[in-house]
């Protein structure tokens, strides 16, 4: 599974040269224990979305479940984590964290909704 | 200190099944053949890299793979709308996002760490009061575990050592499942979640990290007032109702009425999912508001009777709680306000001192709130923090007696802490704080105390 995700990855690399084409919409998002903010994220269909993901606290994770998308977002003051997907079809996808964090680890949940 | 926890934790790692140990090995096996093999590649692939766990290293391959590819198909594939529609296959059905790159400090952050397959923090604190000697406490030793059954079925659970380490050596710690719960992901505006779960209440008793609040201790009205760590048994429901708002509604175990006492008010009267009655569940709720970047705001309501070891009496407790966390430029402050009424504590002190032969001298309302400003001395970008905090507190476990009954002045008590969290890293904590205790008693004094601490997540 988790080659199969590297794989997925790559393709995406691939397929939109990332560093060629400038993304539609970039969005911050802020990790804190045990909640992101903004939790619900509307995009529009077809549009290249970057997600810019910082924390507040701890190392948290970012984590679309089924798509290969599962990054470490680094603790307060140490950075951020960039990750771009193409909105290709509507519908809610959820996200979550990936790295536990603590008591409320396992709703630390957010949605994209493509419309 | 590094060589016990690597000890601990290498005890843990031994007394997991085998069978994930080999699972391990084999794991490391085939990333280095892959290794390997990207190496024939680019001879030059990880000839620099000192990344010793499995996902970095892992990172690291995909990475490159990443760009393998990408040389050769960007001359095949001229065109990104070709490319996009070449890499639908790829993807499960139903999939309708395409992820297209990951980039930033992600990777940086791993580097020269070690992730472990378990969570956990540690607490580890040198207390004085006036006129006493320096007592060390090993305070928490808590490991956390984590488990997805499926996308929609997880497990949490916290196993918890406490004063492992106490004054003399003597045996007075205690080992605790602190939590255990199943989360049932449904929608995200309703889950279910069952087990031992903690009383969503307050600050500190769901966020208890020592990195995330200050002072050595945790704040005294979140101790006898909100009796932190407080967990008990049922089920509930749990979710985010947008626009920031979420929820917490749980169904638990109740509280015994039998061991409420003055100085520590309804403390004493956790069950901690041992010998707890479910007869009449406790009802609990909690509404938080975290719209806003920097400002949380929660609020909290808990009802349930507590006599089911006091026969002929069912007081029952109600609690009601406002905190709210707020954040501006290097300036911090928190502030919770928290009231508890225990009805029938007349017939409750009565029933007890026929039962033990002492008035236990119950309360019928208690009261407790503290406000603790803050402000982060060094500039942002810098990688240490250093928080100066002074906290006032004011808690009263008699700030209402029953008819016949007269509060003790020495539990009418308000304290100042001030301090300094220092953290070299986000993940620890070294605490200092100094504690002025005072009481309304003309009689007995308050002693104060100086508390050192260290403290880390992992
Ligand atoms: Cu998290």
């Amino acid at each position: 599974m988790r080659l199969f995700s590297i794989v997925l990855l790559c393709v995406g690399a691939v397929g939109q040269e990332p560093a060629a084409r400038k993304p539609d919409r970039v969005i911050s998002i802020v990790a804190e224990r045990f909640t992101f903010s903004p939790s619900k994220i509307e995009v529009k269909q077809g549009e290249l979305i970057e997600f810019v993901l910082t924390s507040d606290d701890t190392d948290h994770g970012f984590r679309i479940p089924g798509i290969g998308i599962d990054v470490a977002i680094p603790q307060s003051g140490k950075g951020e984590a960039r990750v771009r997907f193409v909105a290709k079809e509507k519908g809610s996808y959820a996200f979550e964290c990936s790295r536990p964090c603590g008591a409320g680890h396992n709703l630390m949940r957010g949605r994209i909704i493509v419309k | 200190m590094v060589n016990m926890i690597c000890r601990c934790l290498l005890t843990v790692l031994l007394i997991l099944p085998p069978a994930y140990a080999q699972n391990v090995i084999d794991l490391e096996r085939r990333v280095s053949e892959l290794e390997a093999k990207m190496r024939l590649v680019d001879p030059a692939f990880g000839r620099d890299s000192r990344a010793s766990d499995l996902v970095a290293r892992l990172e690291m391959l995909e990475k490159k793979l990443g760009e393998v590819l990408a040389a050769k198909k960007t001359e095949a594939q001229p065109s990104p709308a070709e490319a996009t529609a070449a890499s639908q296959p790829a993807q499960p059905p139903g999939q309708g996002l395409v992820p297209v790159s990951v980039s930033g400090d992600y990777q940086t952050s791993t580097g020269g760490e070690t992730r472990l397959p378990v969570a956990g923090y540690m607490d580890f604190h040198l207390n004085k009061d006036s006129g006493d000697p320096f007592r060390p406490d090993f305070h928490r030793f808590v490991l956390l575990f984590g488990h997805s059954f499926s996308d929609r079925i997880k497990f949490w659970s916290e196993l918890e050592v406490e004063h492992a380490l106490v004054e003399g050596g003597e045996e007075t710690g205690e080992v605790a499942l602190e939590q255990a719960y199943l989360d049932f992901l449904i929608k995200p505006a309703f889950n279910i979640r069952a087990g031992m779960m903690l009383v969503p209440f307050g600050i500190v008793n769901e966020r208890h990290e020592p990195p995330s609040f200050n002072g050595v201790e945790r704040p005294f009205v979140e101790t006898v007032i909100i009796p932190t760590t407080w967990r008990e048994l049922g089920f509930g429901f749990t979710g985010d109702l947008g626009k920031g708002f979420r929820y917490r509604a749980y169904l638990t175990s109740s509280l015994d009425a039998s061991r409420f006492n003055a100085e520590a008010g309804i403390t004493e009267g956790r069950t901690a999912g041992f010998d707890s009655s479910f007869r009449n569940p406790a009802k609990m709720v909690r509404l938080e508001y975290a719209g806003m970047r920097r400002l949380t705001l929660g609020t909290s309501l808990y009802s349930g009777h507590a006599g089911f070891n006091t026969p002929g009496v069912n007081p029952r407790v109600t609690m009601a709680g406002f905190d709210g966390r707020y954040n501006y430029r290097r300036f911090d402050v928190r502030g919770l306000f928290a009231n508890t009424w225990v009805s029938q504590a007349g017939e409750l002190n009565r029933r007890l001192e026929q039962q033990f032969g002492v008035n236990p001298n119950v309360a019928r309302q208690m009261r407790g709130y503290y406000l603790e400003p803050g402000v982060h001395v060094l500039p942002r970008r810098t990688r240490n923090d250093v928080i100066l905090f002074t906290r006032y507190e004011k808690y009263n476990t008699q700030h209402r007696m029953p008819l016949g009954y007269l509060p003790l002045p020495q539990f009418n008590r308000s304290s100042w802490i001030t301090g300094v969290t220092y953290k070299p890293n986000g993940d620890v904590a070294i605490k200092f704080d100094y504690v002025w205790n005072r009481n309304a008693s003309q009689v007995v004094g308050a002693i104060n105390g100086i508390n050192l601490g260290i403290g880390w997540w992992f």
